[in-house]
């Protein structure tokens, strides 16, 4: 097949993003985000919805080919695009609500009108969990998929993507559109295959990685002006072109708080392996260096900012053993980071929290979703030295190829829009970083959900028996019962503590996925315990099980606060779905890692201290001191990510002589 | 201990596969700097300038537009496996290099991104120049081919002929200066007359205009190139100057230094010329002229060229002299790590310096220059306000905003967003506003003691100008003038033969009215009544002459001492009534009259003086005690003595006009104040000595203090 030399230039083709406000701009530019998502934008948006409704009644008596015809009709409207599309999209809405209620046998609700004109708008919509959020971004996929310009609904995990695509896959057939889906197993005919179609169902790393190896493709000729040229001028050379995507522009994040703000704290990698023997023995070497050497004596730690540094005795130390190392690590400035990066290796580490062993293969595991990453590596000489330090087979570093952070490959889309169900906190982020504007839509019905009051102990050992004991409670109640965790370590630990007591729960972690569905599947049944890290149950429903309901629902306990409020409210939100009855609890200890993490030394001490005297106050200090940890630890993460984005556009200012990156 | 730079970096495969090098243009000079090798990078077509340590210059000689930089790093770490850089430093460099205009790419760059960085420093020159709107600067011409083009003919002076020449002319004109110094000294007061002030700027620019040639001509000579010549408005006095950059990149540290002191070179010579000129002419415009040029050239050069705490020549020389290139940027680093350091504590803050005396140079330097800078910008901003009304305030205000707000807003912003305060920052926030609360306190609240100074004479509490109440020849002194007199001891023996002729007549006259008034006793009563007033007009008469006659002999009225330098000479004359005989003073108290400054009156009233000190001039070692002090209530113009005014070399301004032939009437009206002095042993107190007396006032905290004193300067010199 020859290919026009235009297609060629569209396939490519995304939107180059301005830079992110600095200075006035951005405070003006605050001003301006706040008056985006101002209430009335929802009120209108509702207002809209429910006139959609309305015309329920044209499409209510057609038959299905005349409903199709019609959909058919508007999918033109909307390929020929122009100034009328607008005047289109409310009649279009109410026909494809009524395709996916025949094809789904779901009648979408006005607040899913709602949230899918949102999309539709490019807004960020905040639904709560279980409104149906599959199903709106189903209703605004289709308005784009009709435009055949590329449409991706990004998902968190290929097991959403694998779900929602063949659950819709009818649906958008009804209406006319083409969708497809693209996982992380797929090969590259697949994925152009997925992506040809008119929608496409993928994870933001597969769409990001698949970006960056077209653009690795182009090369130096990323310009598509400059292809064009090349094309028209020596036609010989237009083969057929190597891309997978087909340009960035209309992107439906959905669980936008997790693509867009929780995964955006690294940037996506595209590594090759590369031979490096010195750096593997190097690293097995520094590995049995430190052994010798003893936190306090030899080097000092500092927890709050992960860092180990050198005594005098430490320094000396090396250099009687400096010998033993190959001889480019010699030097007295790569020795000291070969030595730091061992005992970082050492004492911040650790397995099954920061990542776990697979195969004889170190995997990491992401602190936010919990889940193991197995593409992902740490820095060269960082991989290698948590290898050694496990005693594994060391293996070579991974050496980059090509980056990108996803806050700068969200901004390249001309239409990006998303859902979530806790995005308020984050609103001035989402802004700013991606021009999205965070409007919350009602949900459907009210919510059921009862927030027990938190409770506080002195020591972690109090609070895993108190955990314990109120599993019980409400175990007895016949309830099922989900309790979150922050490591792979203390749900384990938890699980046996529960098993000890003559329980059965069940535990969801990044070491035990592969009955991930089914565990989640059964978790709503009466009874059951489900024990899962934080990854767990994101995106998925827990459906409640006969009788439950009944019962009192789905009763949710936080082990302990997590650094982000986003992440316990939706941990919380898996109880109470869609008007359901349940309950949430949180359990916080002094002895927790946010506080010891986060609060100033002096308060801490005075913390412990009002527990030790039994203070009457002591529960409303921890109470305080555990929002003041949260808000501390969710600032430092959000500058971590400024500083990602910040970072990735110095480095393309530093070295614009190497060519713009990829953007 | 700083965390090392990353061996491996997440960022290297954006350059590895890069094919760059350095520019064919660009030059490269080995050059010390404390003992220590460095490389010098210059691209000649922007001046623009990079220093490497060897180490990193072995990676950039290097590379070559045939090899990719991930081989040249391999061909680094192979041969110097210890002191190759790490990848991360190697991307630091090359961005450097390639912001410095020195690296050649093979890739077309990035258009719009150059556009962009073009405008930014656009922006920033803009910005410079008006936050520098004291030194502003204007390029006019590129100079370089002219100086080419006499360079054979100029460039033979600067050789040691040259230097012979130059020292000759120098010796010559300083003999010149020795045999005239007196007439210099005198033409000096007049050097800042108004009439001579378009002369002097005349003279100013034709010897700025050598002494820039100059630099142009020794750099030019040197091998640098001089491309710009235009015009600084130097606290907006249009002057010359050269762009002599290019001479930062000489091998020999002597070279630079020359081109540096080049200027105060030529200068010193024109100076020279001119002093031998201003000795050869009678007076006239070129005597004048030659005169100005002769001061400009040696004076001026002397304070500001040589002067290193400013950032003219000497401060070139000084950073060439100390090696230590950028000295004034590395000073301002090097006094934040100490902040930091020290202050802030903050862990791996490392100084700038690179062996411990460095680092005390930079401090030492950092120091000086930053009060020096302060107190001539203060005095810039004063003297601007002063002189011109309206565009002086404007002025101020940029120079303010230049010189005071914009550090300090660097300074919050430092404060809030530094990341090389990230984990201190709360402590630095934390001593940076208590270090600002404790400076209002102490300047808004603490009450500071206070005193104000006056200038005042001493006089005696008992002085008597001596007057004779009578005519008369001075007959004898009775007394030696100088000496302690008793109350009532005569001084001073006056005749008057008149006085006793008049006497006798008027002796006379009485007894004819008493013979008259017997007759009359007898004869008839009626005409007694006149008699009887005759005679006792006659009788005051005699009393009247009897008094005068008494007068002669001219009495101290108190004990004291008589003042009268020159009554020996007049013994034997004839003396009208009411001449002055000296001065008689009691010794035994003295009073201290100062004149106090209306805009200090305000101090004087509403409380009691404070214990005052009094330092006479001369004696300014001992301070003497007075008490009961009095204020004159209601301004004086006429000072207690002429000493005190300007006309007399006091510091009190007085009006310089006709009327003032006295030189005692002030400008101003001043408060007259009064205290006895308490005698001291050591002070010899004598009438019309002049002093200062120092006031304690009430403590006041400063920042009131300096509020009123605003106030009254705009008050003063505004009128507002």
């Amino acid at each position: 097949m020859r290919s026009l030399p235009t297609q060629d230039y569209r396939r490519s083709d995304y939107r180059v993003p301005t830079r992110p406000f600095t200075g006035l701009d951005a405070v003006v530019n605050r001003y301006i985000g706040a008056y985006r998502s101002r209430a009335a934008v929802a009120a209108g948006l509702l207002k809209e919805s429910e006139s959609i409704i309305q015309l329920e009644r044209e499409y209510r008596d057609l038959t299905n080919a005349e409903l199709q015809r019609r959909l058919i009709e508007f999918r033109e409207h909307f390929r020929r695009g122009g100034r009328q599309v607008p005047a289109y999209v409310g009649p279009a809405l109410a026909a494809i609500r009524e395709a996916a209620d025949r094809q789904l046998g779901l009648r979408a609700f006005p607040v899913q009108i709602m949230g899918a004109l949102a999309l539709h708008r490019g807004l960020l919509a905040e639904m709560a969990t279980g409104e149906g959020k599959t199903l709106t971004a189903g209703l605004a996929a289709v308005l784009a998929g009709w435009s055949r310009r590329p449409c991706h609904v990004i998902t968190v995990n290929d097991y959403l993507v694998e779900r929602d695509a063949t659950w819709l896959e009818t649906f958008f057939h009804f209406c006319g559109v083409r969708v497809g889906r693209v996982v992380g197993s797929a090969p590259p005919p697949e994925r152009v295959k997925g992506y040809e179609c008119d929608v496409t169902y993928v994870t933001s790393k597969e769409l990001l990685a698949d970006f960056l190896r077209d653009r690795l493709h182009l090369g130096r000729l990323q310009d598509p002006t400059r292809r064009l040229i090349r094309h028209l001028l020596q036609p010989q050379t237009a083969a057929r072109s190597p891309l997978v995507l087909r340009g960035l522009h209309t992107a439906i994040v959905d669980e936008a708080d997790s693509v867009l703000i929780d995964e955006a704290v690294t940037p996506l990698i595209i590594s090759a392996s590369h031979k490096n023997e010195t750096l593997r023995n190097a690293a097995g070497f520094a590995c049995e260096m430190v052994r010798a050497l003893e936190p306090g004596v030899h080097y000092q730690i500092n927890h709050r900012y992960k860092e180990v540094e050198l005594t005098e005795a430490g320094q000396g130390t090396l250099v009687e053993q400096v010998q033993k190392l190959p001889g480019l690590w010699q030097g007295p400035e790569r020795r000291l980071e070969l030595v730091i990066q061992a005992l970082v290796a050492r004492e911040f580490f650790h397995r099954d929290k920061q990542y776990i062993l697979d195969n004889g293969k170190v995997v990491i595991v992401d602190e936010f979703t919990g889940r193991p990453m197995p593409q992902r590596t740490w820095q060269a000489g960082m991989h290698q030295a948590i290898e050694a330090k496990e005693g594994i087979e060391i293996s070579d570093p991974s050496e980059t190829i090509a980056r990108l952070s996803f806050q700068r490959f969200f901004r390249c889309f001309h239409k990006l829009s998303g859902m979530s169900g806790t995005a308020r906190e984050a609103a001035g982020e989402l802004w700013q970083s991606y021009g999205l504007a965070v409007i919350t839509i009602p949900p459907n019905r009210p919510c059921a959900r009862q927030h027990w009051p938190d409770r506080y102990f002195a020591t972690e050992p109090a609070k895993w028996e108190a955990i314990a004991a109120e599993a019980r409670r409400i175990h007895a109640l016949g309830r099922p019962i989900l309790i979150g965790t922050r490591s792979i370590a203390a749900s384990e630990r938890l699980g046996a503590l529960l098993a000890a007591d003559g329980l059965e729960p069940r535990v969801l972690n990044a070491a035990r996925l592969k009955d991930e569905a089914s565990t989640i599947a059964l978790a709503g049944d009466p009874g059951r315990i489900t024990i899962a890290t934080n990854m767990a149950g994101r995106g998925t429903d827990i459906k409640l099980g006969d009788g439950v309901a009944a019962a009192g629902g789905l009763h949710v306990m936080a082990s302990e606060r997590h650094e982000s409020g986003r992440i316990d409210r939706q941990l919380f939100g898996r109880s109470g779905r869609q008007g359901d009855p349940g309950s949430a609890q949180a359990f916080v200890s002094v002895e927790d890692e946010l506080i010891q993490r986060y609060l100033p030394g002096p308060v801490r001490r005075t913390l412990a201290g009002a527990w030790q005297r039994d203070s009457a106050w002591k529960e409303r200090f921890l109470a305080w001191g555990c929002d003041y940890a949260q808000k501390k630890a969710q600032n430092s993460a959000r500058k971590q990510r400024n500083t990602v984005l910040r970072s990735d556009l110095w480095m393309d200012q530093a070295l614009s002589f190497a060519g713009a990156d990829t953007i | 201990m700083a965390a090392p730079s990353r061996t491996f970096s997440e960022s290297w495969y954006r350059v590895a596969n890069q094919k760059v090098c350095l520019r064919s243009v660009v030059r490269v000079r080995r050059q010390y700097f404390r003992g220590e090798r460095w490389f010098v990078l210059e691209n000649p077509f922007s001046n623009q300038f990079f220093r490497l340590r060897p180490e990193a210059y072995e990676f950039v000689a290097r590379l070559h537009p045939e090899l990719t930089v991930e081989a040249v790093w391999q061909q680094c770490l192979a041969r110097f496996p210890d002191t190759a850089p790490s990848q991360e430093a190697v991307i630091q460099m090359l961005s450097q290099l390639y912001h410095a205009n020195l690296l050649q790419y093979d890739l077309a760059a990035d258009s719009a991104q150059l556009f962009e960085r073009y405008q930014k420093r656009r922006q920033r020159e803009l910005g410079f120049r008006f936050l520098n709107i004291m030194f502003m600067r204007f390029p006019l011409l590129d100079p370089d081919r002219f100086l080419v083009a006499t360079l054979p003919v100029v460039g033979r002076l600067i050789s040691p002929v040259g230097a012979i020449l130059w020292l000759l002319m120098i010796g010559l004109g300083l003999d010149q200066i020795f045999n005239h110094f007196s007439e210099l000294r005198i033409q000096g007061e007049g050097l800042l007359a108004t009439g001579n002030l378009p002369l002097l700027y005349l003279g100013l620019v034709v010897v700025k205009t050598f002494h820039e040639l100059g630099h142009a001509y020794f750099c030019r000579r040197f091998g640098g190139e001089v491309h710009v010549l235009g015009v600084m408005l130097m606290i907006f006095t249009p002057m010359p100057y050269v762009d002599a950059t290019s001479s930062w990149s000489f091998r020999k540290r002597w070279q630079r230094v020359l081109v540096g002191a080049a200027g105060m070179i030529v200068e010193l010579f024109i100076a020279a010329v001119a002093a031998c000129v201003w000795t050869h002419t009678g007076p006239g415009v070129t005597h004048q002229l030659a005169y100005n040029i002769m001061v400009v050239a040696s004076v001026s050069t002397l304070i500001f060229n040589l002067n290193p705490l400013m950032r003219f020549d000497g401060y070139y020389i000084l950073s060439d002299l100390l090696e230590i290139p950028n000295l004034n940027q590395r000073a301002v680093f090097q006094i934040r790590h100490l902040f930091e350091r020290y202050v802030f504590k903050v862990e791996h803050s490392e100084s700038p310096a690179t062996t411990p005396s460095e680092g005390h140079w930079l401090t030492a330097f950092g120091i000086t220059s930053t009060i020096y800078r302060t107190i001539v910008f203060a005095g810039i901003l004063l003297a601007v306000a002063d002189r011109f009304l309206l565009f002086g305030i404007i002025m101020s205000v940029a120079c303010l905003i230049s010189w005071m707000v914009f550090p300090v807003v660097q300074f919050v912003k430092y404060l809030a967003s530094s990341p090389r305060l990230d984990r201190v920052r709360n402590r630095a926030i934390g001593i940076s506003v208590s270090a600002l609360a404790g400076l209002i306190i102490l300047l808004a609240v603490v009450p500071f003691p206070h005193s104000f100074s006056a200038p005042g004479v001493v006089a005696a509490s008992q002085r008597l100008v001596l007057a004779n109440a009578t005519a008369g020849r001075v007959v004898a002194l009775l007394a030696q003038p100088g000496q302690p007199v008793t109350a009532g001891q005569p001084l001073l023996q006056l005749d008057n033969p008149e006085l006793t002729l008049q006497l006798a007549d008027a002796q006379s006259r009485l007894n004819e009215a008493n013979a008259r008034y017997q007759q009359a006793m007898k004869e008839d009563s009626a005409s007694l009544e006149p008699l009887i007033k005759l005679r006792s007009a006659a009788a005051q008469t005699i009393a009247k002459l009897q008094r005068d006659a008494d007068h002669l002999i001219l009495r101290a009225p108190f004990a004291g001492v008589w003042i009268s330098p020159q009554i020996n000479e007049r013994v034997g004359a004839w003396l009208e009534r009411g001449s002055d005989l000296g001065l008689l003073v009691n010794p035994s108290a003295y009073q201290f009259v100062a004149s106090v400054r209306e805009e200090d009156g305000h101090a004087l009233f509403g409380h009691p003086l404070r214990d005052s000190g009094i330092r006479l001039n001369g004696s300014a070692d001992t301070r003497l005690a007075a008490q009961d002090w009095r204020i004159i209530p209601g301004g004086q113009q006429v000072l207690p003595s002429a000493a005190l005014g300007w006309a007399a070399g006091g510091d009190v301004p007085v009006a310089n006009d006709n009327n003032n032939s006295q030189g005692d009437r002030t400008i101003e009206p001043f408060f007259e104040v009064r205290g006895t002095i308490v005698p001291a042993a050591t002070v010899v107190l004598l009438d019309g000595r002049s002093g200062r007396a120092r006031f304690w006032l009430e403590p006041e905290p400063l920042i009131p203090r300096w509020f009123r004193s605003l106030r009254q300067l705009l008050q003063k010199r505004y009128e507002i």
